[in-house]
């Protein structure tokens, strides 16, 4: 089939996403994909290939028709997913738990509106008013959040081009660098080792070439790449290399077939990414706080509804004021100040390379209580790195941090300068020109990862590398292969006066020792005797068991007579001695963890957050990697360890005996889901090896299953999968692939793991600081909803107006709720375990108990007591107060008697009632002022705590009366906001119910603190 | 996790909910045991025991520090409201309409003004007697010297209101197109319309619109002024028979007979511009007598 029809076929995914995005249809095409493969590339000729894509195997495309080509298929890159329309994105953010109560309130607004305008009442705009001003918050905080993703969404999308990925292609005959993404179909590519394969490629000529395919089929074994077709099935024939696979070893040509999206790792994403995130913890959380208060709301309301009509109100009214309660009961406020603080807290994480895609992912990694974390990058600095050297018959360490700040070794002995001089002159590594202010560690080389390992290891000890092979001319070289497990060159020596050369030889350690016949203790030549062999075999075990890579080194002089100046030395026919050599030493080599980790893996396990390592890496590599940063921690041993131990065989061991467990994909393959499960439950120290990404996705269903909270590192195209399976992907930032990075959720900036605890933290002090602001701005609730059931049952001048309401909730108090976001942890929340989903809920039931029935009761009554001391200072006595309701908003009666027999006429009376309103809203100001100061704290005192160290809670105080003030007081505020400058002693008045309020909830916090677990503590701890 | 994110069907739901009402397993009533409920019931009701009486005290302390005779503050009551009456409302304005040829509909008109002033019949004002009130001044008490610890009030009766008094024409001159309005002027605890220097504050009624329906006006008492005898007012407890001082005008309507007047009470003290308040200082009113 062409490559045209390919094309269609992928069209027709795209269709098809659209139409059916569920996820079984997903799975179906998934299992299809193998099958729809359907492409003849790499069974036709070379010629018919060159026909097909007009190129030429030598020569490659032409300049000009690759630029057309490119025009018509697009860049080689993978497009991210077609992704939701921006107004579905738009109206996802209208749509949250919260936001529909608030669209529920509107409409019963409308339809309270609708009644009272039916009626004749022409002069009641309040709910009209309310209805605008609910649905101008849901659409602000939209806004809003549709604009926090936007933005971290601009992060990712700048971050795409940091990691250019170059490709080396062939065009008109000459070879040039180019950016991947510029490649097009027909292009001729050459990749070497260490290489990602830029394009799905037809292989023309190849050596050696072995590529590493797990991400695209899970196999983890290298396999070899040649030209010959030797399946039908394009995923299992040898001469097709894919896209993003890498290049193990060896070198290879090939010619593109496919590009960007139409490479099956392409076609893998954009399915992978069609698959529908999960719910995260707080939305849940969220839905549930919606049933309590909607359930309350209910409550409320029937209750007074009745008891309205009991008093003798008609039924349309008595309507009316059931769902003015039900609309009082929503916390306008609350939906501005949970976005406002999650967006806080995910401005935070940014700061400290954590970008959240999704706000409500910054409290998921708070309840995570299983991280699955990759180990290349994420856990080590991914970079060779030398660690140890074996000269002398001494294990030295070298030093492996990232800013060099560890130890040297001893550097005194003359062998390790005859190793140091093997190390440098048999090294083909360069670097990069032009970085001579970069830090060694940073710069950039050219050649395989041991080989620059090497060379900066020598250009941190040594120093000069280039300048000293410079000095020893280099003579010839054997390059590194496969049958030979070795590398060596020839050179001349720097004293121009020795006329001998000096051969310099390095490999795989054994083979180095079978060549050789002496080895250099102390810079002394000796025989390599049976004893200095075992000294080797201890050494080479001891390394390999760090799961490092042992490489040997050795060397010789030729003799002068034997090779004069000018012997032509063949590095084919190696016409020279290459047995008998001296053995200098070994260095190893490690992708050595980060120096943070192991700090991390040690809180996350002092959080009770279990740290899975998953990586495509060797066992013991693994293993060794996960040991040194405390995955597996000291004295943990794995089944097989103690069978070692006890002497006896696997299968005797009692498997719980064994905290640690190395499963490795093999294994894993073959493992049924419930054994899987077993395992996780019984080893809490895990580490799966050369698992593929597909694996990844079983375990962290597993994980799921046993009610984890999971979090998932990953950077590969397959890995996507698994991120969206996730509670919480995280993708890495510098070595993620765009697929991945659109599955995430969070976005590591440095890729480094500590990131990730950092985040745990700021997401379990998020869910805490949340519940404290929920709790502060319930809480006057009560306060705005008593004045109206006061208001219906006996009678009295309304205590409270709607817009009033809606400045307390939208103007004075947002403030001070966002800022107990900032309120620092009470205890050391890194030594919880992470929050229980089900018991550990974020409104509970004593902390709306607590805020609506005890504190917004005292509220209530700091309210009434200066809405009476204002009525009656004003000459309107409490008692007369009651009953007076009818006369009172009677608009034709010009001289209602007050207490004092004076005549007011209905102005007068409204700004009276202005007045109250302004008199009540101080009285909850001041008491929230208390309220906030209560909130700090759930256990603590407010004195242990610290009362000004919250420095944004304290300005927000400072504004909130500020801002009190000036409603008050700002001249013209009476008749638009109906605002009344009261007498400065109003404002006093509630001042005794605060300082109940702070004692009573010191008490209260006394008493849990003392006496955990009691009556009290259950009852009255939230 | 995978729990929570389970859907649950409605039936499910309901189930749960049914457990938690009451829960046989370890027997809980909506999430407590009934001993537990009976504790946390008895702590609300001592919480609010408690808080009831705190407010009560409080109520009780405000109650304690008022005075009795007068309001702490009239921040409200500045300048006085004026109100006419008969008070019959239209759709939003004061509006006396009434037909001569329907005796039903003047009789509402005179109804309401009789009742209007039945406080100030003769015999209601005997309590006032016993004193003098010199007119033209305000008459100020610094001590209760009445009866009972009170304090003076000049009495006012209907007969000051000499043609709309009623007692000659108990119609009000309502049969015919010459109606009588009253208009009264809001009191307010110790407010003095004017400085003692200045002549009492009187009722002055414009045409505002239909000047050519209204050929007289006439004022009683006599240039429609209220006697300073009449302030300060100390308070319904001070003068319990204290009335406020009245101001009759009788419009002569000819032609359409319809007219729409403002009746200000014209004085220094006496605010009458205040956009947000209509009635204060100042009444405005449309008379229409139909044909």
């Amino acid at each position: 089939m062409s490559k045209t029809d390919s094309y269609n076929m992928f069209e027709m995914d795209g269709e098809m996403d659209k139409k059916k995005s569920k996820k079984t249809k997903k799975k179906e095409r998934m299992e299809g994909m193998k099958k729809e493969m359907d492409i003849d590339d790499h069974e036709i000729t070379i010629e018919e290939l060159e026909m097909r894509y007009t190129t030429n195997v030598n020569k490659g495309l032409t300049t000009t028709f690759a630029r057309q080509v490119l025009e018509r298929d697009g860049p080689n890159e993978l497009r991210p997913p077609k992704g939701t329309p921006e107004y579905v994105k738009f109206a996802r953010q209208l749509a949250g738990g919260l936001q529909c109560l608030m669209w529920v309130a509107a409409v019963i607004c409308f339809i309270a509106f609708g009644i009272e305008l039916s009626r004749g009442n022409l002069t009641c705009f309040d709910d009209l008013y309310l209805a605008i001003v609910l649905i101008s918050v849901v659409v602000v905080t939209g806004c809003f959040g549709y604009y926090q993703e936007f933005k971290s969404t601009n992060i990712i999308a700048s971050f795409k081009n940091l990691v250019p990925q170059q490709a080396v292609v062939i065009r008109d005959g000459q070879k040039n660098e180019i950016h991947a993404n510029q490649l097009v179909v027909g292009d001729l590519v050459e990749v070497k080792g260490g290489d990602r394969v830029p394009a799905d490629i037809r292989i023309i000529t190849s050596q050696a070439c072995k590529v590493d395919n797990s991400s695209l089929t899970g196999e983890s074994e290298p396999q070899t790449r040649s030209p010959e077709c030797t399946h039908e099935n394009p995923l299992e024939t040898r001469n097709i290399a894919f896209f993003s696979t890498t290049i193990l070893e060896g070198v290879a040509t090939g010619v593109i077939i496919n590009t960007g999206d139409r490479t099956i790792i392409g076609r893998i994403a954009s399915l992978a990414s069609g698959v529908g995130n999960e719910k995260t913890p707080i939305a849940i959380e969220i839905e549930h706080f919606v049933d309590i208060i909607a359930g309350l709301a209910i409550f409320f309301g029937f209750t007074f509804f009745v008891v309205a009509m009991f008093i003798g109100y008609a039924f349309l009214e008595a309507t009316i004021f059931f769902m003015a309660i039900v609309v009082a009961y929503v916390p306008e406020g609350l939906l501005a100040t949970v976005t406002v603080c999650l967006s806080l807290t995910a401005k935070r994480l940014a700061r400290k390379n954590c970008v959240v895609k999704n706000l409500e992912a910054v409290e998921t990694l708070g309840s995570t209580s299983v991280i699955c974390s990759d180990k290349t990058g994420t856990l080590t600095q991914n970079r060779m790195t030398v660690a140890h050297l074996w000269f002398d018959n001494h294990i030295h360490a070298a030093d492996t941090t990232e800013d060099q700040s560890g130890q040297s070794f001893d550097q005194s002995s003359e062998t390790w300068r005859s190793l140091a001089r093997v190390t440098s002159l048999c090294n083909r590594a360069t670097f990069r020109p032009d970085q001579e202010g970069l830090p060694i560690p940073r710069r950039l080389v050219m050649g395989d990862a041991s080989e620059t390992a090497l060379l900066k290891f020598t250009e941190l000890t040594i120093g000069n590398t280039m300048d000293y092979r410079n000095r020893y001319k280099k003579v010839v070289e054997v390059p590194f292969n496969s049958t030979n497990k070795f590398q060596l060159s020839v050179h001349e020596l720097e004293d121009p006066l020795d006329l001998r050369y000096l051969l310099v030889m390095k490999g795989a350690a054994e083979r180095i020792l079978e060549r050789c016949s002496t080895i250099l203790i102390k810079g002394q030549e000796l025989p390599l005797d049976e004893q200095w062999k075992e000294a080797f075999q201890t050494a080479y075990m001891d390394l390999g068991g760090l799961g490092e890579r042992v490489l040997g080194f050795c060397h010789i002089y030729l003799n002068e007579k034997e090779f004069p100046r000018g012997y032509s030395f063949d590095p084919d026919e190696m016409n020279f001695t290459t047995s008998g050599l001296c053995f200098a030493g070994l260095i190893s080599m490690i992708d050595p963890p980060r120096a943070t980790v192991p700090d991390a893996v040690m809180k996350c396990r002092t959080a009770g957050i279990r740290v899975i390592m998953v990586t495509g890496d060797h066992p013991i590599t693994a293993r060794a990697i996960a040991a040194n940063v405390g995955i597996i921690s000291e004295g943990s041993e794995t089944v097989e360890d103690i069978a070692q131990r006890k002497r006896i065989p696997v299968e005797q061991v009692n498997k719980r005996d064994a905290r640690a467990c190395v499963i490795s994909g093999g294994q894993l393959k073959d493992m049924s889901s419930h054994e899987l499960d077993e395992a996780l439950k019984n080893h809490p120290e895990m580490v799966f090896a050369r698992t593929s990404p597909q694996q990844k996705l079983i375990i962290v269903e597993s994980c799921q299953r046993l009610g984890s909270i999971v979090a998932v590192t990953g950077d590969g195209v397959n890995d996507s999968p698994a991120l969206k399976k996730a509670d919480i992907g995280i993708a890495m930032g510098i070595a993620g692939s765009d697929a991945a990075k659109n599955a995430a959720d969070m976005i590591l900036l440095d890729d480094n793991f500590a990131s990730i605890v950092t985040g745990v933290e700021q997401g379990r002090l998020i869910f805490d600081n949340l519940k404290k602001s929920i709790a502060y701005t319930l809480t006057k609730n009560i306060p705005e909803l008593t004045p109206y059931l006061v208001y219906i049952t006996v009678s009295v001048p309304l205590p409270l107006g709607c817009i009033t309401i809606l400045f307390i909730e939208l103007a004075t108090d947002i403030y001070p709720s966002v800022s107990l976001a900032y309120e620092k942890a009470e205890s050391d929340i890194m030594h919880l375990k992470p929050r229980n989903p089900r018991r550990d809920r974020l409104v509970n039931e004593p902390l709306a108990a607590y805020s609506y029935f005890q504190i917004g009761a005292i509220q209530s009554f700091a309210g009434f007591t200066d809405y009476f001391a204002a009525m009656a200072q004003e000459g309107w006595f409490p008692l007369m107060c009651v009953g007076l309701r009818a006369q009172w908003e009677d608009v034709h009666l010009q001289d209602l008697q007050d207490g004092y027999g004076q005549e007011w006429t209905f102005s007068q009376r409204l700004y009276q009632q202005y007045t109250c309103y302004t008199v009540f809203f101080v009285s909850i100001e001041i008491c929230q002022i208390s309220d906030v100061l209560i909130r700090k704290t759930r256990r603590l005192s407010v004195f242990q705590q610290g009362f000004f160290r919250n420095r944004v809670l304290v300005s927000a105080i400072v504004f909130q009366l500020l801002l009190g003030n000036l409603l008050c007081y700002c001249p013209g505020m009476p008749n638009i906001f109906n605002f009344m400058p009261i007498r400065v002693q109003w404002w006093f008045i509630p001042v005794p119910f605060g300082i109940l309020i702070f004692v009573y909830d010191e008490i209260r916090k006394l008493g849990v603190r003392r006496y955990p677990g009691s009556w009290w503590d259950q009852e009255l701890y939230y | 996790m995978a729990t929570l994110k389970e859907k649950r069907t409605c039936g499910q739901r309901c189930e749960d909910f049914g457990h938690f009402v009451w829960n046989s397993d370890n027997g809980t009533f909506m999430g407590r045991t009934p001993v537990k409920w009976v504790f946390i019931s008895l702590y609300y009701v001592a919480f609010y025991v408690v808080m009831t009486s705190l407010f009560c005290l409080a109520i009780y302390v405000l109650l304690y520090t008022l005075d009795p005779y007068k309001p702490d503050y009239q921040d409200r009551l500045q300048s006085p409201g004026v109100m006419v009456w008969p008070d019959t409302y239209g759709e939003e304005d004061v509006e006396i309409n009434y037909n001569t040829s329907d005796k039903s509909s003047w009789m509402k008109m005179t109804n309401i003004l009789n009742k209007f002033l039945e406080p100030y019949n003769d015999t209601a004002q005997q309590g006032c007697y016993n004193h003098n009130c010199t007119k033209g001044q305000f008459y100020i008490q610094n001590t209760f010297s009445a009866p009972h610890h009170t304090k003076w009030a000049c009495p006012f009766t209907t007969s000051m209101l000499g043609d709309c008094s009623g007692q000659e024409d108990p119609t009000f001159g309502y049969n015919c197109s010459m109606p009588c309005v009253i208009i009264k002027m809001n009191r307010i605890i110790n407010f003095l319309p004017t400085n003692s220097s200045e002549p009492a504050p009187h009722v002055n009624c414009t045409i505002l619109e239909g000047q050519g329906n209204v050929d007289k006006m006439e004022y009683f008492p006599d240039g429609g002024i209220m006697d300073l005898s009449y302030f300060p007012y100390y308070g319904k407890r001070a003068q319990p028979l204290y009335v406020n001082p009245l101001v009759a005008v009788r419009f002569h309507l000819v032609g359409e007979k319809s007219a729409k007047i403002q009746c200000r009470v014209v004085s220094q003290q006496i605010s009458y511009e205040n956009y947000h308040d209509p009635y204060e200082g100042k009444v405005v009113f449309f008379l229409n007598a139909g044909k």
